[in-house]
């Protein structure tokens, strides 16, 4: 008879393969990585330009991403639109503050076409005048969309403040658009796509030769190897609210300056962070959401960039409990700090986070993602073996003493739109 | 090709096992034959709250997160107008603890009052975040009965109002769980690298024993057939005046249905499409346009949408959009352009089957429509369509009565 008050023995997960993509070199510093035996028709290559909001003005870099496939002196944005949607491509470009990437997605026998077509259009591009209208208009309106979020405007906030006076704090405002020219996107994709390819990720089953021709041609956008501007950040903390007499609820938003994967601490940091708010039954989910119901949702997160990281929680509140949320927020990392973690629920995060791991590192798309993670800091796939192993072995005194050394209340930005 | 094996138990519950032997991963999929469509006019929105109950614990498992965490995996789960859809992944060799959630409160659920209240209060600030403060969120809370006169699709799965949730009561969760909460009503999917008989013995253990009870008969609200064209304004603190066209497009197991998916990729085409071209590029009339299908069940609706532009009039809109119309109901969609499109499709679909999860999903809600196997028979049927039946179908969906128009405008000053 099944007794349902006693759950099933677990099996814990002791290790994980992680496997590497073959790597070759376009030139030296600039790496093409291959993945293949992929078991179904897709395919992918994601091209990372040095064309981030970081290495000029957000603005050129947004517009100039949103207009390589804008024409070229013999083809229309349009016709080369549907050479794409003839060999059933799809195009994406996405621009962080350090990289813009390209990625073409397409079944494995027409990925090739699909990148000649792109690779034309982005050696030959014009930026016709009438796009670069067109884009503007376009953008504009989708901004004052945003601007009417609270989670935008908070979003925005704390990127100005975290990062004040270093080019990571830069946002495009609506008054950017009247400024652009169009010689000055030519000049961005010049510098920074036409030799600004710092990597390539591809994936799928073709020949060799494919991707060896794939390869060639990636040298025509090959510039220097990836190098982020280097800055220092005051570390300052602020606590703004910006009142907005619309808004049904607040958004929030706390955060500091914190590091990357190449920090001793980063693992020991992730897993406290998890505890913290990185998974459905954290402590600040639990809290304020599952306990006091003033939340759809909340959590904490690590972002990474090449020189550093950073911390933030985020959430969206009823208005009127704004100040307890905060309050609560605050409760949570003092529990953190003062109080050993028990010993069931560190546990619990602790195979919940193997467990996410091997599911991060099933199939060959997540594999790639896992390594390109790692490529990122000049590190090795090792780093995952060793991040099951410091998980395996973490103790609640290290994670009390992660709390303590890196989330001081008084260290942290506070902003509230709402 | 999506190879599956079916068997039911004597409960009446359908289990559906897909093996996936490159992955470590199980994925658990139940689809509950349940949505916004089977809740009541003066108590809607519950469903969806009904979801949330379920992850507050059940008869004999307090919390069923936890557990599931501590197998190292993880859960959550979507409502509709037509269903509602749990799912747990979590490392293979851990299924029985998915199994055994799931089942428990297939079972019967703890039924807390705590749990009711603070779930309260979590969906009412996801209507907030999602529908009231976002510019535009309201739209389809005003489109539903201006489009639905009749049909439970004139409610938005979150509810008509927040004081339904409000006014949710222990009895009504009571009543709704034991109503559509239960074994024939439901549809299991597994999927990972299992043998037939493993998934088949486990399954059993966990939910052999789940009391049968009868599948009650769906009977709703016909909508009747729409003999005019409507029309809506509403007022709101947004950026830019938007339109939303709805024409009523045949239900899902209905050949047409393709048609009206098929004909919504080729006028909504990023870049490329008609619309985009001659409305964007051409007029500079609308900063955004989109066209899209609902994909309901029942009667669905064909979407067409966008921004216009400051000082461009719905006037001028209209015009415009009725010509694009005139344009698909009498000329053929070329030879070419018909090949782009299907073969779009193809790369979507082989993408989107690389997901496990996905599959899970695909083959339940198939299995739903009928037979899971549908999911392999799909692709021909898109493959199959000719520009002829695209016109055809163009002339039938788009005839003036069968839409309406929502305008939402910009306020003055805003």
């Amino acid at each position: 008879m099944l007794n349902r008050q006693v759950a099933p023995k677990l099996t814990p997960i002791k290790s994980i393969e992680f496997t590497v993509p073959e790597t070759f070199e376009i030139q030296a510093g600039i790496p093409l990585y291959w993945k293949n035996n992929i078991a179904n028709e897709t395919a992918k290559i994601e091209l990372h330009f040095n064309a981030g909001t970081t290495i000029e003005t957000p603005i050129l870099a947004s517009l100039t991403a949103g207009l390589l496939i804008s024409g070229t002196k013999t083809k229309s944005a349009i016709q080369i639109h549907h050479a794409l949607d003839a060999v059933g491509a799809y195009y994406d470009v996405s621009v962080s503050q350090e990289q813009a990437v390209v990625t073409l997605y397409a079944l494995n026998s027409y990925l090739k076409q699909a990148f000649d077509i792109f690779h034309e259009a982005l050696t030959a591009a014009i930026f016709p005048e009438k796009e670069v209208q067109e884009i503007c208009n376009e953008r504009q309106e989708k901004l004052k969309v945003q601007m009417q979020k609270v989670n935008v405007l908070a979003q925005r906030k704390i990127q100005q403040v975290l990062f004040e006076e270093t080019p990571y704090s830069q946002v495009i405002s609506q008054g950017d658009y009247a400024t652009v020219k169009r010689t000055d996107l030519i000049a961005f994709h010049q510098k920074h796509y036409l030799k600004g390819l710092s990597k390539v990720f591809l994936v799928g089953d073709f020949s060799k030769d494919v991707m060896l021709d794939i390869k060639t041609a990636c040298a025509d956008f090959v510039g220097k190897a990836f190098q982020p501007v280097n800055c220092t950040f005051s570390g300052k903390a602020h606590v703004v609210h910006q009142e907005k007499s619309d808004a049904l609820q607040t958004a929030i938003r706390i955060g500091k300056i914190m590091f990357n994967k190449t920090h001793p601490d980063f693992i020991s940091f992730s897993v406290m962070n998890t505890i913290l708010g990185d998974y459905f039954g954290s402590r600040l989910m639990s809290n304020i959401r599952e306990d006091k119901g003033y939340t759809y949702g909340i959590g904490s997160y690590m972002m990474e960039n090449t020189h550093f990281g950073y911390f933030m929680i985020a959430t969206e509140v009823a208005k009127e409990v704004r100040e307890a949320t905060i309050q609560e927020v605050k409760n949570e990392l003092e529990r953190l700090q003062t109080e050993l973690v028990p010993a069931e629920e560190l546990e619990l995060v602790k195979s919940y986070l193997l467990g996410q791991l091997l599911k991060a590192a099933d199939g060959p798309y997540a594999m790639l993602d896992l390594f390109s993670g790692v490529e990122l800091h000049g590190m090795d796939i090792s780093f995952y073996n060793k991040y099951i192993q410091k998980v395996q072995e973490i103790t609640a005194e290290e994670i009390r003493e992660m709390a303590c050394k890196h989330l001081d209340w008084k260290s942290l930005s506070i902003i509230s739109v709402g | 090709m999506i190879h599956f094996e079916r068997f039911k138990l004597d409960n009446g519950l359908t289990v559906l096992f897909h093996k996936e032997a490159s992955t470590p991963m199980a994925v658990v999929n139940l689809l509950y034959d349940v949505g916004a469509r089977d809740e009541s006019e003066e108590k809607t929105g519950f469903a969806h709250l009904f979801e949330h109950l379920m992850f507050g614990g059940s008869v004999n498992i307090p919390d069923f997160d936890g557990p599931l965490q501590a197998a190292g995996g993880e859960s959550n789960a979507f409502t509709s107008n037509d269903i509602t859809n749990y799912y747990d992944v979590l490392p293979a060799h851990n299924l029985d603890t998915a199994l055994w959630l799931e089942s428990d409160r297939m079972l019967s659920l703890a039924f807390t009052d705590k749990s009711l209240e603070v779930q309260r209060n979590v969906v009412i600030e996801e209507f907030k975040q999602r529908y009231l403060n976002q510019p535009y969120g309201d739209v389809w809370l005003e489109l539903r009965p201006l489009a639905y006169t009749k049909h439970p699709y004139k409610w938005a799965t979150i509810g008509k109002e927040i004081k339904h949730i409000e006014d949710a009561k222990m009895s009504d969760v009571k009543a709704f769980f034991k109503k559509h909460y239960h074994p024939s009503n439901c549809i299991l999917c597994v999927i990972g690298n299992f043998e037939l008989d493993y998934v088949k013995e486990r399954v059993d253990h966990f939910f052999g024993s789940i009391p049968k009870a009868k599948k009650s008969a769906r009977i709703l609200p016909l909508e009747p057939a729409q003999d005019r064209f409507k029309s809506k304004t509403i007022v709101r603190n947004v950026p830019a005046d938007a339109f939303y066209y709805a024409f009523k497009m045949p239900e899902r197991k209905n050949p047409g249905y393709y048609l009206a998916d098929l004909l919504s990729d080729i006028m909504g085409r990023e870049k490329v499409s008609k619309m985009y071209v001659d409305l964007i590029k051409k007029q500079k009339l609308v900063s955004e346009i989109n066209a899209y299908i609902t994909g309901s069940m029942d009667e669905g609706l064909f979407i067409i949408t966008g921004k216009l532009n400051e000082g461009k009039s719905f006037a001028d809109l209209d015009k415009e959009i009725w010509k694009i119309i005139a344009h698909y109901k009498t000329t053929l969609i070329s030879k070419k352009e018909l090949e782009q499109i299907k073969i779009k499709l193809r790369t979507a679909r082989a993408f989107q089957d690389q997901g496990l999860l996905n599959r899970a999903m695909n083959l339940s809600f198939f299995e739903l429509l009928g037979d899971a196997n549908g999911i392999n028979q799909e692709q021909e049927i898109y493959q199959s369509i000719q520009a002829e039946d695209l016109r055809t179908f163009a002339n039938e969906m788009f005839a003036k009565k069968n839409g309406v128009l929502l305008k939402v405008k910009k306020k003055k000053n805003a």
